[in-house]
């Protein structure tokens, strides 16, 4: 078991840059996910710490070794593939033996870790399958299984649910959480889908357009997102953007959006961030921040999707579109007229250019953010 | 009824087109007196094995089979090697010229054999390997070569490279990796190319005219029309036993590994 | 491997992972390389400096001339025939060998008794050889013997026993007929494994909209075919235009020179007129005829990648 630390990590194809200036320290037993929309270079970033792409400049370290120059089977780490990448001439016990066989382990000491990652993962009877043979989710557990039967300082997943069914991916996602709680291993895990980062993660490193935006804890990233671009990756639905402008006016802050003008408290909001006259920015409120009340803002509810135990809600608020959620007992229905009320302690601000994150939160950052961050 | 008589159509087409075959084989059954019979008979009244006795026992022809089988053979295995590391650099390997390289096999394969035929012959008279095996062997890996690495690359291209890397994580080495994992998956694929190989080096005609013109390195192309066909007489008997002996290897190419010509064909003659 | 690996490699551990990897890379193309330039590279090269030479073959002596032997042959009849001689070989037989490919491929692709051993039977002549295949030919056209003309005679198509290879113009015809029957199972081939993955449910959705059988072929067969069907005429017309074993042993390039091609004039100028240089000089103009196709070919493979 290790950490594993990429610094200044540079990779470009050609004239496209993938990945610029990567930063991250991965603590020893840490289950870190790379979040982020495909082509952010999350898998470019997974199969350089693999060993399988090369950085154009920067250092990868497993532990307190540089591994930038050692081949893939030397950096001690095992890898689950997005397609599994089972031998399909080997049969499962073969595929999992393969990792030992490499190492030179003993025929009869072989054959017992087979048997124990066979038995950690409940495909016992499967082991004399060939891969073709066996479900999507079975393929899974093998190459859990042929991952699992060595003990490597890392593991490295690369989307590993993305093949299986809606039902039985919460099932995996369950298991994998188990399976990390059990072996306490340290665990680098590439998906696009926010909600296996929410549920399985120690930190989430959230990378858009081969820049990483924010590494933190899910709880940090959904409730203080750096910027528009975490904001609006994060969270189902999407979180509400408005474009506006924002004037300091003594006590208060009003921000103005077309016919829609709000009144704020100003300590929401950094002094610094305020300019002498209007500041353009982007208003981000979450859905759930989306309240109904008897003398908000006039609004029309537009669609109602009920998903039974709340309803996800379609508004036009003077002009601008509006996502909430409402509990299940207030029936809405389209063409409804309500009165809207923002959570004015959970709105989100930031720069209209830079998309950087204006709230006063954000000052502590160096004490939230976690101990292990290289800056 | 309707499918009865589309049947009987289709089957007279093939028939059509199958009737030269089919006549080779049995003309070569027929005594010889038989053979200048006016009108033809259709079927030989008598059969006799007596020219497949003669082509065996009193000609040359064994010599002529076993040099073909020991030229194919070696055109084979050395283009199948030479290849298989060839087309593993091209299709799993990053360095700079790469491109180039894989349009330069591409164009040496539709290469024409006659623009080279003179020089190569002057080169092996330089070096002095003419009228051996071997030279044939140099000459035929000019068309086998690029023909080979052209198909194993498009086979090659096809094997998922995710199984490479888990091999490689694993703890295999590149070399490791390809021995362990690509070669097994690539098994189908070299089979069909080497069937191809063989096939194009057995039934080479040019260099072998060119090259050699000594009966000891003779091959079925050539030797059996120097030995059969003379501007005065035709030895239509014996050639059609010949014929049918020299179709041998691909008719059993054709009984055992019929679904390997057909994965070839699509790799290399339609994809690629 | 493993084990060699596993040792330390002083003079490596200074390079790059991925330059190793390169430099690997490099060292498994290079028997390729190596061989590629003693055996199609230099020849290909001397072939273009030989025909700069007159060159008489059964002493190898040669003297300087210069473009002398390009303009010898522009200048003569020869070369323009045989030009001409090998256009008409190649459109003749590639015409017939698409129209029968095509439709012994559809033939092919319907269901009828015993269709593998059918599909054996039509691609055999493509992978026997050719001496094999222009003997037996021969023996069919056979003036006096040969079935072919008893066969026709018999059913009131011809009156006479015909010389099929002795005269003008069925040699040319005899020659592009056996063309035809030896290459279009390359053309079936091709055809039907396109075919076999034409998806149904086009065929499906067009009989609702209303269209008939011939409606269906046009419709949706034949667009369907269009790039493999061009792939096919492209790889087809280089090949068909460098034979030399077939026309070479059907007929020689004769009567006189009616069925005389390019690759048959080299053959010719090197061994029979023992003129090395000459020869050189037809086969690097047959080259530059054949580069147009050739680069036509690149295109699409490259359209085709991308």
């Amino acid at each position: 078991m290790a950490s594993v630390t990429f610094e200044h990590i540079h990779k470009a194809f050609g004239s496209f840059v993938a990945i610029e200036d990567f930063n991250l320290h991965i603590a020893a037993g840490e289950f870190v996910s790379l979040l982020g929309p495909s082509g952010c270079g999350k898998t470019t970033t997974l199969r350089m710490l693999a060993g399988l792409e090369h950085p154009t400049s920067g250092t990868i370290s497993v532990g307190d070794r540089v591994v930038n120059d050692l081949p893939p089977g030397k950096r001690d780490i095992a890898m689950v593939f997005q397609s599994y990448a089972l031998y399909p001439h080997m049969t499962v016990a073969q595929n999992i033996e393969y990792p030992l066989k490499k190492r030179g382990v003993a025929r009869a000491e072989r054959r017992q870790q087979v048997q124990r990652a066979a038995a950690l993962l409940q495909i016992e009877p499967l082991l004399d399958r060939k891969p073709r043979q066996l479900s999507g989710g079975q393929q899974q557990r093998v190459a859990l299984g042929r991952a699992l039967v060595r003990n490597p300082a890392a593991f490295l997943l690369d989307e590993p649910l993305s093949n299986l069914d809606a039902k039985l991916r919460a099932h995996m996602r369950a298991e994998l959480i188990e399976l990390h709680q059990r072996i306490g291993k340290t665990m680098v895990y590439v998906t696009h889908d926010q909600l296996e980062a929410m549920t399985m993660s120690d930190r989430i490193a959230v990378l858009d357009k081969g820049t990483l935006q924010q590494c933190d804890t899910p709880h940090e990233i959904y409730h203080r997102p750096v910027n528009a671009v975490v904001a609006g990756f994060i969270g189902t639905p999407a979180m509400n953007f408005i474009s506006g402008t924002l004037r300091a006016e003594s006590a208060r802050l009003l921000f103005e959006s077309g016919s829609l003008s709000l009144s704020l408290p100003r300590h929401l909001v950094r002094e610094e961030a305020l300019a002498a006259g209007d500041t353009a920015i982007t208003l981000g409120v979450r859905p759930e921040d989306v309240g109904l009340t008897a003398d908000g803002l006039p609004a029309i509810a537009k669609v109602v999707e009920p998903t039974g135990h709340e309803s996800i809600v379609f508004y036009d608020l003077s002009g601008h579109k509006m996502v909430g959620r409402v509990g299940p007992d207030i029936r809405l229905k389209a063409g409804d007229a309500v009165r809207l009320t923002l959570n004015s302690n959970k709105l989100h601000f930031f720069h209209a250019g830079t998309g950087h994150r204006l709230n006063t939160d954000l000052e502590p950052i160096a004490a939230t953010a976690a101990p292990g961050r290289v800056a | 009824m309707r499918r009865f008589l589309f049947n009987l159509f289709a089957w007279t087409v093939v028939g059509l087109v199958a009737f030269p075959l089919l006549w080779t084989i049995v003309t070569s059954l027929k005594p010889q007196t038989e053979l200048f019979r006016i009108p033809p008979s259709l079927l030989p009244g008598e059969i006799t094995f007596e020219h497949y006795r003669r082509l065996l026992r009193e000609t040359r022809f064994p010599t002529y089979f076993a040099n073909s089988v020991v030229v194919a053979v070696g055109t084979t295995v050395v283009v199948i090697v030479v290849a298989l590391l060839g087309a593993h650099s091209l299709t799993r390997f990053a360095y700079p010229g790469r491109e180039r390289l894989a349009q330069l096999v591409l164009f040496t394969y539709l290469l024409p054999s006659v623009v080279l035929v003179i020089p190569l012959y002057l080169l092996l008279v330089e070096v002095g390997v003419a009228n051996t095996l071997f030279s044939l062997t140099i000459a035929y890996t000019t068309f086998a070569l690029p023909f080979a690495l052209w198909l194993l690359r498009s086979f090659m291209a096809g094997i998922p490279q995710d199984l490479e890397a888990a091999a490689m994580v694993d703890g295999a080495s590149r070399m490791g990796a390809f021995v362990d994992v690509i070669l097994p998956q690539a098994l189908p694929g070299i089979i069909s190319t080497a069937v191809f190989t063989f096939i194009l080096a057995w039934n080479e005609y040019l260099f072998a005219l060119v090259l050699v013109n000594q009966d000891t390195a003779r091959t079925l192309t050539t030797g059996v029309i120097n030995m059969l066909v003379t501007s005065f007489h035709i030895e239509w008997s014996l050639l059609m036993a010949a014929s049918v002996m020299m179709s041998v290897p691909i008719i059993i190419v054709f009984a055992f590994l019929q679904k390997h010509l057909t994965r070839g064909f699509g790799a290399g003659g339609v994809k690629g | 491997m493993t084990a060699v690996e596993a040792l330390p490699r002083p003079a490596e551990q200074g390079l790059k992972l991925s330059t190793r990897y390169g430099l690997l890379g490099a060292l498994l193309i290079a028997p390729t390389v190596l061989i590629f330039c003693a055996v199609i590279v230099y020849p290909l090269v001397s072939a273009i400096y030989l025909s700069l030479f007159s060159i008489y073959t059964p002493t190898l002596k040669g003297r300087w001339v210069g473009l002398g032997n390009y303009a010898d042959l522009l200048a003569s009849g020869e070369f323009w025939n045989a030009l001409g001689v090998n256009l008409i070989w190649t459109a003749g037989t590639l015409v017939l060998q698409l129209v029968a490919g095509v439709a012994l491929a559809l033939l092919l692709h319907q269901n009828i008794v015993f269709r593998s051993l059918a599909r054996s039977l039509i691609l055999f002549p493509y992978f026997m050889s050719t001496v094999v295949a222009v003997l037996v030919w021969r023996w069919l056209f056979n003036d006096l013997y040969g079935i072919l003309n008893h066969a026709m005679m018999w059913t009131g198509l011809l009156s006479m026993p015909l010389d099929w290879l002795g005269r003008m113009p069925n040699a040319m015809i005899s020659v592009i007929l056996v063309g035809a029957w030896k290459y279009f199972p390359f053309v079936v081939i091709s055809v039907l494994a396109r075919l076999q993955t034409i998806p149904d449910h086009l065929y499906e959705a067009a009989t609702m909209d209303g269209a008939g059988r011939w409606a269906r072929f046009t419709d949706i067969t034949l667009p369907q075919l269009r790039e493999v069907l061009f792939i096919v005429i492209l790889l087809r017309a280089i090949w068909d235009f460098k034979e030399f074993d077939l026309i070479y042993l059907m007929t020689g390039g004769g009567p006189v020179t009616s069925t005389m091609t390019l690759p048959l004039l080299v053959y010719k100028q090197a061994f029979a007129l023992n003129e090395m240089g000459g020869a050189s000089a037809v086969a690097v103009l047959m080259m530059i005829v054949m580069l147009g196709f050739m680069v036509l070919y690149f295109r699409t493979g490259r359209t085709a990648e991308n």
